[in-house]
């Protein structure tokens, strides 16, 4: 294998608890974590090294599980199993404390900006999936709560370019949602996966979407143009088995280079390249470099710096993250 | 199976897995009989219980009960509270009753059905008649069935609509001393009522009014008023009401409308639009074979053959008449018309009352739950201009209400509901306070039986629900 994956940093992001998600801000300057010690950490570079520049702690009073930036990297929402959602907003080199959102009935599993900033979306173990609206005064009022899952939503993402939000639940489903009429509707639901879906992220385009989940599997899904022309129709074009040797967490697909990355609860971190001459159709991805013990834990999450290519951040229930480049040779 | 109840009691299920046979949390009460103390429990090829003492006797255990009530006081799964439901309160409840009261000369019940407006407006849509002979057509099969008397509950709603515009008066003029008299929020709809007391508990069951839903006002008259009229006992009377909506089950169920000295619930059976329908099917037969029936005046609103309804929403108007009456009463404000302001979606909307520049009135209507949350977090953080909400859980209100009969194949959900609007805003409106039969009533009636009495008969309380936690049900 020439391509290798070399690790940068390993820090104690979280220690004695689980580090749960970690989050890139858009300029790819910070990383936020955040973890079982219900505190938020915000990491920047200071010449070769990664150092935590603050810390968010009060804010919840249980496991933060998810951390999102807005695409503007001036707020950071920050979900947790108390329930609510936390918005903080950066002032300088801090971090208050702007809102909470409150309304889940339970555990708060993800929250995600989407690309306007307008709009973010929360998903629970409660089943549903809400949109709420930010106005100019800071004000979030919630547009929407669909109820398309009938188990806990572990996962929110949307679309790079459309306003189009799709979720990934207990219930091996994926489920994408527009706005339709003054509400939000579920307008398609993806089923393949036979088991937990953890995670989801779009490509770059937004015309593919990329899947993992409790059964070992990645599965990767194209949109196609449906016959009525109402309804969205996406279909699994390709399912890498055999790889993973426990449930993969999440996945990130990089926007810059294309290259797929894997966290797995085998304690490994995974690229994945396309063959660019395979049919579109048809896609084929193959293995282009693993680091099987990246953690002594499960991996939770992975997640490519959306400026520098090749930079990657990974965390593990161990309470680490580890920063890692991959290398492609020529 | 898909809930029938409203996406708000949907939301408030706890637990991803609980199923009632399963996992029901809720401590069963054991009767303790006195017994000798050693014995051997033996399960039978039927799946009973049988305990054989040691000289060898058999003696079949009682099987432990959760009913409904102890299911609506319990913060654990709504889905349990469903299929007891199903048990407790369902068109074969009253067809059992009708076939006992065949069978069975001695202990005949009077069997009394209470049809709601927005279940007439759904049966008409369906088959294609007006709301009115929609009503007329019910009464004929249900008293081909063997009910005694179908009312209307578009006239017990005159209670509710009056006693909304009195306390939201009397609210108002309070406000000063009391911060949690405004915004007064409507308590007609069971499902908010329910999401409130679980998931809000005492932060918003002060807002809400204390006036009974129309449902109940037709407890109080058909169990209290009729009853005595008749010569019967509550008891001997079996109240049906006819309704849009499955949570109303719930709201029947309730404690608070359990008249506990003669053992016997106000509204002993709710089932919804749709289960007419059903009922209609089962018997092979659609509601246009029949002739129209006269109306049974006693507790209707009506007007020679026509059912009379009220002016405003769907959902039976409330925001309309509180603020109609307030103006006048507050302020000397004749309001002819009300401008309704649709504000983030078409179930959030506002109607306010200005005068010299200055706000006076600020009422508003959020229906559906985000609504619902938008407003319950604007009142949790003090953000409120409100000082009146007509609060529905279902969108679109009660006429679109969970239990309304469905759009049929190849029908449009959304040109049916329109349908059942056109039909049910067809019905003639009267003003509660020209309904000369309700004035009548609370002349003879109400002053009959004293102040602190009428105000159980039209009025109810909440209670709120702690909140179990429970450790074992975590999910990553």
């Amino acid at each position: 294998m020439k391509e290798a994956l070399s690790l940068v940093q390993r820090l104690s992001a979280h220690p004695d608890s689980r580090c749960w998600f970690v989050s890139w801000n858009p300029n790819g300057t910070l990383l936020a974590s955040c973890g079982g010690d219900k505190a938020i950490r915000i990491w920047g570079r200071e010449g070769d090294s990664w150092i935590c520049k603050s810390v968010l702690q009060d804010g919840h009073q249980r496991t933060v599980r998810k951390v999102a930036w807005s695409p503007c990297g001036n707020y950071l929402a920050s979900a947790s199993f108390d329930a609510t959602t936390c918005i903080w907003k950066k002032k300088n080199d801090d971090f208050e404390s702007l809102t909470v959102l409150e309304g889940h009935e339970n555990e708060v599993k993800c929250v995600t900006w989407a690309p306007s900033g307008n709009l973010l979306a929360t998903c629970s173990r409660d089943k549903s999936v809400w949109v709420w609206e930010v106005d100019e005064e800071d004000e979030y009022e919630c547009v929407t709560v669909v109820n398309s899952h009938t188990q806990d939503v572990k996962h929110v993402v949307w679309h790079p370019n459309q306003e189009l939000l799709a979720s990934a639940s207990y219930d091996n489903n994926i489920c994408i949602y527009k706005e339709e009429d003054d509400d939000w509707e579920c307008r398609a639901t993806l089923q393949g996966h036979t088991s937990t879906v953890w995670s989801l992220c779009f490509d770059a385009t937004g015309k593919r979407m990329a899947s993992c989940s409790d059964d070992r599997t990645v599965k990767i899904w194209k949109e196609y143009p449906s016959e009525s022309g109402q309804d969205l129709s996406w279909k699994c074009v390709c399912t890498l088995s055999g790889y993973h040797g426990r449930t993969v967490y999440d996945i990130d697909w990089c926007r810059l280079t294309g290259a797929l990355v894997t966290a797995c609860g085998d304690d490994a971190v995974r690229v994945f390249k396309e063959d660019e001459t395979a049919n579109p159709d048809e896609p084929v991805f193959s293995l282009a470099a693993q680091v099987t013990k990246a953690h002594n834990q499960d991996v939770n999450c992975v997640t490519w710096n959306p400026k520098e290519a090749g930079l990657l951040a990974s965390c593990s229930d161990d309470g680490e993250i580890a920063i890692w480049r991959f290398q492609e040779e020529d | 199976m898909a809930s029938h109840f409203s996406g708000v009691l949907q939301l408030t299920d706890l637990d991803d897995f609980i199923t009632p046979s399963q996992e029901c949390v809720k401590p069963v009460k054991v009767e303790k009989k006195q017994g000798k103390s050693v014995a051997k429990i033996h399960i039978e090829d039927d799946g009973s219980y049988v305990q054989v003492s040691l000289d060898g006797a058999k003696q079949k255990l009682e099987r432990a009960k959760i009913t409904l009530n102890d299911c609506l006081a319990c913060s654990g799964c709504i889905t349990s509270a469903e299929s007891v439901l199903i048990t407790q309160q369902s068109h074969e409840e009253l067809f059992k009753v009708l076939r006992s009261n065949k069978t069975n000369e001695t202990e005949q019940k009077i069997v009394v059905v209470s049809v709601s407006p927005q279940s007439r407006a759904s049966l008409a849509a369906h088959y294609n008649l007006s709301s009115s002979e929609a009503g007329r057509r019910l009464t004929s099969f249900l008293k081909g069935l063997g009910v005694h008397h179908v009312f209307d509950t578009s006239f017990s709603r005159t209670f509710s609509l009056l006693e909304s515009q009195r306390e939201f008066v009397e609210r108002f003029q309070r406000k000063e001393q009391d911060k949690k008299a405004l915004p007064m929020l409507t308590s007609a709809c069971p499902g908010w009522i329910c999401y409130a007391e679980k998931t809000h508990g005492e932060y918003i069951l002060p807002y809400i009014s204390t006036t009974r839903s129309p449902q109940q006002m037709m407890g109080s008259l058909v169990k209290d008023y009729f009853a005595e009229q008749q010569g019967l006992s509550p008891q001997q009377i079996y109240h049906v009401a006819v309704m849009p909506c499955f949570d109303k089950k719930l709201e029947a169920s309730r404690s608070d409308f359990y008249m506990n000295k003669v053992e016997t619930r106000e509204v002993d059976c709710v089932i919804t639009s749709g289960e007419v329908q059903k009922m209609l099917e089962e018997e092979k037969v659609s509601l246009s074979d029949f002739e129209p029936a006269a109306p049974d005046t006693l507790l209707s609103s009506v007007c020679g053959d026509e059912f009379l309804s009220h002016t405003g929403s769907g959902s039976g108007g409330y925001l309309h008449h509180v603020f109609a009456y307030a103006a006048k009463q507050l302020f000397g404000e004749e309001v002819k018309e009300l401008t309704y302001k649709t504000l983030r979606n078409k179930d959030f909307q506002e109607v306010s009352l200005e005068k010299d520049g200055v706000v006076l009135l600020c009422f508003a209507s959020t229906y559906g739950f985000r609504n619902i949350q938008n407003l319950v977090q604007k009142l949790k953080r003090g953000k409120s201009p409100y000082h009146f909400v007509e609060v529905m859980a279902c969108p679109s209100g009660c006429l679109n209400g969970g239990g309304q009969i469905k759009a049929s194949t190849g029908q449009n959900q959304k040109e049916l509901l329109q349908k059942v609007e056109e039909l049910y805003k067809a019905e003639r409106p009267l003003l509660p306070e020209d309904n000369t039969r309700v004035a009548e009533l609370y002349q003879s009636w109400l002053q009959s039986v004293g102040e602190e009495r009428t105000k159980e008969l039209l009025h109810t309380q909440y209670h709120t629900v702690e909140k179990m936690t429970n450790g074992l049900t975590m999910k990553w």
